[in-house]
């Protein structure tokens, strides 16, 4: 019998993974132990920049406890971390003007320190304790040199260079728009207001310190790497391909419970790659958790920009143009998909809601000695908003007009086709002069600028500030971000699995740390199939069980992962609805599927339910 | 040298020979096992470590294990009875006051102090007293839900 079920999608439930977590009993890459496990401790410089002379481990080794100490020297046929985003002329990327310098990052420096943090050696012992005691027993022979950190001092005559390379502190330049427009632009214009503009570094600080286990199986040689990562796919392709060259079938990632991540956990780090190395060599699974020090000293930090903006305006307040000049920090070395967020994550959303006569924005990725910059929460779009809309603020400020009035009058009118930017992307459809109307109707400006008045008359300073926002989400498709510099495809996996009750497994590409995937995915494929929640199971972060994947980041989750279901869901429909028309002895073409079961179009009566056509699939006494 | 500690950890009595410098947390995820209770920093500001030590909401990384000898200890996983959910942990089911969950567990025993103290806590007491546990995900507001949630049904079943 057909059972019509609510739609669950949209509301509001309670989450199916909170049991775990409100008891104590997540579980979380620390938590995981395992037999003959030892631990790491790092020896890291304490110097912005360093030359290291001299690194003597003999009395570290000695200490009791102490299974192994290796340092750079000792990682022979190890590469570089890798960076995913190749910003150079020959490989076609739009708007490079200076080839990204492709500095190496080894996983322990051994010529040169180059941050607060970069770790030059690693202490493996029987127990954390011994391991930090004997990392202090390590003699480092420092030589400290002059430093970089100031993000507008990076390219000064004369700043300590960061890497050998004939680029200097310039790891790349690359712009987007039309500059000569934007120059004629503004020669029309009536007013021009230039400002400085400083978005500051900060820190991501997940609650949960980076962490991994890193766990070599001498018998099969399979290596098994439980890591904080926001997408384990990644880390694999990464570790295996780049840095230790060793095949993917015998590497397991997986990211279990991850406690928040906010773009820090996106990337592969040193100490993953030199747990799962050393692991091998040892032949004892090794773990490491950082501590919150360690966090701040080496966790990919975020924005970290310096930027020149002008506006053009014509005397009544139209934007004739915008010119961008971006310094952006991008730290001691690459991180993972460092070019892409002050490029392409942030030129292109510089149109913003506004119709602007012509654009041009210069972006000079710097090298200092500081933590690496990458991507973090919306990475390089909130960088662009700033920027837009804090000139928008200035025009209005210097044509002394109401800031609203100004952004109304520069909506890009409503359109429901392609709207096409002057930095590259274009929009689906918009309303935004419909939006402030919306706001508009709770929120009384008129009388707030009256109450406004009024209170400065009695010394209080009250204040009210408008923003627009437009975002760029999913860092999707494949073939658009492949021809921006992404060393990888950007789809997602889902992959469906029936059971031959009619329960379903879904295994996702999508990684949840916090974001509740567990449920999320399971009310869709709940409302898709017509089947309670409880049949459906969510399985992710693990490269063991779910075949391939790219991991939760840019908003995509729901739009790729989320999509990537809906297609499984729909072939496994499609297949369902052969073995019920068999069964029936009707057409596929007949069939439809409604509220749970299979169906011959239009006559509920004749059906065969969703389980009744998985069990088939699976016992196929009478099968097509 | 090792010393020995005994104490008494949701209802289990525990003894060992420990280091004098190993930290109660340390003891508790790695020497006990009992994973629920968290380490998010290393300088006492974030509360993810929060445990009841008689009766007292404490945060387990700024005491040693020897000095909790004698103690009766309630970590996370003694606060549900006989398979039943907490009122505070029913709470923060019910309002999503939690994401990732690693700040859960200290927020939660935080939490119970904060209501045997303030049984119709207000917003502000509720916010005030929470100073010592950090969430990144929730913003706190649903936490701030879930603790008013969870202290209305305490009061009502009293």
């Amino acid at each position: 019998m057909a059972v019509t079920q609510d739609r669950l999608f949209g509301k509001s439930i309670k989450r199916t993974e909170d049991p775990r977590f409100i008891t104590g009993r997540g579980n979380y890459v620390d938590d995981v132990k395992l037999a003959g496990m030892t631990y790491a401790a790092f020896v890291r410089s304490p110097h912005a920049h360093a030359w290291i002379k001299s690194i003597d481990v003999a009395a570290a080794k000695s200490q009791p406890g102490v299974v192994a100490v290796f340092t750079g020297k000792d990682m022979t046929g190890v590469n570089s971390l890798p960076c995913g985003w190749d910003l150079r002329k020959e490989k076609g990327v739009p708007g490079v003007v200076q080839d990204l310098a492709m500095v190496p990052h080894m996983p322990l420096a051994s010529d040169f320190a180059r941050h607060v943090g970069d770790p030059v050696a690693v202490v493996i012992a029987e127990s954390q304790s011994a391991a930090v005691d004997a990392a202090e027993k390590v003699q480092v022979t420092w030589e400290p040199l002059p430093s970089v950190t100031a993000t507008d001092k990076a390219t000064a005559p004369g700043a300590p260079k960061v890497h050998d390379v004939p680029t200097g502190n310039v790891a790349f330049k690359w712009a987007l728009g039309d500059g000569a427009a934007t120059d004629a632009a503004f020669k029309a214009a009536a007013v021009t207001v230039k400002k400085r503009i400083v978005n500051q570094r900060l820190v991501a600080n997940a609650m949960e310190p980076r962490a991994c286990v890193a766990r070599f199986e001498d018998a099969t040689g399979e290596l098994t790497l439980w890591v904080t990562s926001q997408n384990p796919h990644v880390h694999r392709l990464l570790m295996c391909a780049f840095v230790l060259g060793i095949p993917e079938h015998k590497v397991r990632v997986i990211a279990p419970d991850v406690g928040g991540g906010f773009g820090s956990k996106i990337f592969l780090y040193n100490e993953e790659v030199v747990c799962s190395w050393a692991s091998r060599l040892i032949k004892r699974p090794i773990r490491w958790t950082a501590t919150r020090r360690e966090a701040y000293m080496t966790d990919a930090q975020g924005r970290d920009h310096v930027t020149d903006a002008e506006i053009a305006l014509s005397k009544d307040g139209r934007i004739l143009g915008l010119r961008v000049k971006t310094t952006a920090n991008l730290g001691a070395y690459l991180s993972t998909f460092a070019p892409a967020v002050p490029t392409f994550l942030y030129g292109t959303l510089l149109n913003g809601v506004y119709a602007i006569g012509a654009i041009h924005v210069e972006v000079t990725g710097v090298f200092t000695n500081t933590t690496a910059v990458d991507a973090y929460r919306g990475a390089g779009r909130p960088e662009a908003c700033y920027v837009l809309e804090r000139i928008v603020d200035a025009g209005a400020a210097a044509l002394k007009m109401d800031p609203l009035e100004l952004r109304r009058k520069n909506f890009i009118p409503k359109f429901s086709g392609a709207f096409q930017t002057l930095v590259a992307v274009s929009y689906d459809s918009g309303d935004y002069a419909g939006a402030l109307d919306k706001l508009m109707t709770v929120f009384d400006y008129k009388k707030f600028r009256t109450e406004q008045a009024a209170a400065r008359t009695q010394g209080r300073l009250l204040g009210v500030g408008f923003s627009t926002y437009i975002e760029a989400c999913s860092i999707a498709p494949s073939k658009l971000v492949g021809a921006l510099g992404a060393g990888a495809g950007l789809y997602e996996s889902g992959k469906v699995r029936v059971h031959p009750t009619g329960s379903v497994t879904v295994y996702t590409g999508s990684h949840a740390h916090g974001q509740g995937h567990e449920t999320t995915f399971a009310q869709l494929v709940a409302d898709e199939l017509g089947i309670p929640m409880a049949q459906v199971e969510i399985v992710h972060g693990d490269t063991g069980l779910v075949p391939f994947g790219m991991g939760t980041y840019g908003s995509r989750s729901a739009s790729v992962g989320g999509t990537a279901i809906k297609m499984s869901l729909d072939k496994i429909k499609e297949k369902g609805k052969k073995i019920a028309a068999h069964l029936l002895e009707a057409s596929p073409n007949d069939m439809e599927y409604v509220n749970g079961q299979f169906q011959v179009k239009g006559v509920p009566g004749k059906a065969v339910p969703f389980g009744a056509v998985a069990l088939t699939a699976y016992v196929p006494h009478n099968y097509p | 040298m090792k010393l020995p500690v005994k104490m008494t950890i949701n209802g289990t009595s525990v003894n060992h020979e420990v280091e004098p410098r190993l930290l109660l947390v340390h003891y508790i995820r790695e020497t006990v096992g009992l994973t629920g209770t968290h380490v998010g920093c290393d300088t006492s500001q974030c509360g993810a470590c929060t445990i009841m030590m008689n009766g007292q909401a404490v945060k387990s990384c700024t005491l040693f294990a020897v000095q909790a000898t004698g103690a009766d200890i309630m970590t996370i996983e003694g606060l549900a009875k006989d398979g039943e959910l907490h009122p505070i942990q029913q709470g923060f089911w019910e309002k999503h006051g939690l994401q990732c969950g690693f700040c859960t567990p200290g927020m939660i025993l935080s939490a119970l102090q904060l209501i045997q103290r303030y049984p119709k806590p207000s917003e502000e007491v509720i916010r005030h007293q929470l100073e010592g546990n950090l969430c990144r995900c929730t913003g706190y507001h649903n936490i701030v839900k879930a603790i008013e949630w969870a202290a209305d049904k305490m009061a009502a079943t009293k």
